[in-house]
């Protein structure tokens, strides 16, 4: 439409349309102004739509009883009162550190296990029963279990940080190496590579992106585990926070580790995929091809 | 040559010896040798540990008949089966409505995909709290948290499975002159339905975890309650027995969703041979 429309003008202005045609271009009105419409503005749609409701929130949230429902705005206040106190921090650093722990041994134990899987048949076939049935398993029904043998503290923690990014990691890495063409493994040989080398210069590259994939499900399972994990301790960590302020009907402050939480989860999300940009960048080429 | 010759050439060469017998050609031989392996290990070490902490595959077999006989077990069963029932019946209904609306129409997209976006990137548990403090500790909160979990899938799946009904299908549809309830129910909505399965299979995982940890959390009924009251009172077996029974279902709920997607969504394989 726009582009007819300036299509004309240009005539007009560049052409000299006689007057019988002038008359005929007005009378067809392509000269019209385009009809406003939503679809053009879609954007606008979009602020529009999270200004509406975020006001509409405070609003009704301010006439309900604040045990039940909190508003932006107290959120706001929360957040800043929280921040201050430095108790946030303390928490946060602490569930950071219990998740990184837990999920460096995932990932070690994962890619390990998922090599020596994909490369051994021997060990393929004696560990696969565990690890389809382990990782058919809600890992949330291991909590209680886990609970009850590592206690309270850290340990339980890292141990179901540690279950929950466990077996992505393991069944992409076995499923990357399985899928590594078997005449890269020859040449490597043919050219006297050793066993070593076969796993760090051939296995490994070439599992990258399935590894990489796998890294990505991982840290987001795992990010489920601690705050199960700590909303059932509920000692330490956003767990405990969540559970501390929802028993305490303190629904504004409530929001504000749920609000931590998921910018934490975008975070995490969007940094493994640039290092999985970066680290196995020959994954699109192998999929066009 | 004759094949008497040709037979008596591989006898001379020495060819004809049996193939060596491989252990590598029996995995299925490999995989059962381990898991009695293992579980004769465990009887053993676990006999020798504290019942408390652990138990060994006897006693979970004993525990197994006992919750069985006692009827405890197919009771509990059934209720957390209906609470998962109910919320996973709720998430395919409103998921697939709300994802074909999002699909079809920019401005419906424009309008709930920030609130969308911003739910989805929450940790869904985070949220039970908060679900607890409104609806209580019984069915109704473990319909919603089920309904939480399950829903983001099937929708997200639904959206861009509309999303992505080929432009030229649905021209055909308008040039036939089909009214827009036919385009939908019978162009997009089939086109979707590969896509809309796939989120049903993801979505019956997450719901089960949700009514886990509903369960769990609220513990007064279903399996999850099981687990924490069998978690407290060191009934280390009975724990165990419910553990395998969650493993069973999550096996049985996925092979039926893909059994079904294979049912219902039997063109996907031909489409994705054409592109």
């Amino acid at each position: 439409m726009l582009f007819r429309v300036t299509q004309a003008t240009t005539l007009r202005e560049f052409m000299a349309l006689n007057a019988l045609e002038q008359q005929a271009l007005a009378e067809i009105n392509l000269a019209r102004e385009q009809p406003f419409r939503l679809t053009d503005h879609l954007s606008y749609v979009r602020a529009v739509s999270v200004v509406l409701v975020l006001s509409l929130w405070e609003i009704f949230g301010r006439r309900v009883n604040p045990l039940f429902l909190s508003y932006p705005s107290a959120i706001g206040r929360a957040f800043v009162q929280l921040l201050g106190s430095g108790e946030f921090e303390r928490q946060a650093l602490g569930s950071l550190q219990v998740f990184a722990i837990g999920l460096s041994a995932a990932l070690a134990v994962g890619i390990a296990f998922g090599l020596i899987m994909g490369r051994y048949r021997l060990a393929e076939y004696v560990l696969d029963p565990y690890v389809y049935a382990l990782d058919a398993t809600p890992r949330v029904a291991l909590i209680p279990l886990l609970l009850l043998w590592f206690g309270l503290g850290t340990s339980s923690k890292i141990a179901i940080v540690f279950l929950s990014g466990l077996f992505p990691v393991l069944m992409n890495t076995f499923s990357g190496v399985r899928s590594v063409s078997a005449n890269l493994v020859d040449i490597g040989r043919a050219y006297g590579a050793g066993e070593g080398k076969i796993f760090t210069k051939i296995m490994l590259p070439a599992a990258l992106p399935f590894v990489m994939a796998g890294i990505r499900l991982a840290v987001g399972r795992a990010l489920i585990g601690i705050i199960t994990a700590e909303m059932f301790t509920a000692v330490t960590g956003m767990g405990a926070l969540l559970i501390r302020y929802s028993s305490a009907l303190a629904t504004d402050k409530f929001f504000v580790p749920v609000i931590f939480l998921a910018l934490l989860g975008v975070i995490l999300s969007s940094g493994v995929e640039k290092l999985q940009k970066r680290l196995a960048p020959w994954k699109e080429t192998e999929r066009a091809l | 040559m004759t094949e008497a010759a040709d037979e008596q050439l591989i006898d001379e060469l020495g060819l004809r010896h049996e193939r060596r017998w491989s252990v590598y050609d029996h995995p299925n031989l490999i995989r059962t040798a381990s898991v009695i392996v293992f579980l004769i290990l465990w009887e053993i070490y676990g006999r020798r540990t504290d019942p408390i902490l652990f138990t060994y595959p006897t006693a979970i077999a004993v525990a197994f008949w006992k919750l069985l006989i006692s009827g405890e077990l197919a009771h509990q069963l059934l209720v957390s089966l209906s609470a998962l029932a109910s919320g996973f019946g709720a998430s395919l209904v409103l998921g697939v409505i709300l994802g074909l609306a999002m699909g079809r129409s920019r401005l419906a997209e424009a309008a709930l995909q920030p609130h969308i976006n911003a739910l989805y990137a929450t940790p869904q548990v985070a949220l039970t709290p908060l679900l607890m403090m409104w609806l209580g500790l019984g069915f109704a909160v473990k319909v919603a948290v089920v309904f939480l979990f399950a829903f983001f899938p099937i929708l997200i799946n639904t959206a861009s499975g509309a999303k992505n009904v080929s432009a030229s299908m649905v021209e055909v549809g308008r040039a036939y002159l089909a009214p827009p309830r036919q385009i939908l129910f019978k162009i997009v909505f089939p086109a979707a339905l590969p896509f809309i399965m796939a989120g049903v299979r993801i979505a019956i995982g997450r719901g089960l975890v949700g009514m886990i940890v509903a369960e769990l959390f609220t513990a007064i009924t279903g399996l999850g309650a099981m687990l924490s009251l069998y978690g407290n009172i060191f009934e280390t077996a009975k724990m165990f027995v419910v553990i395998i029974i969650l493993a069973l279902l999550g096996i049985g709920l996925i092979h039926a969703s893909q059994a079904l997607e294979r049912k219902l969504a039997t063109w996907k394989e031909t489409e994705r041979a054409v592109i």
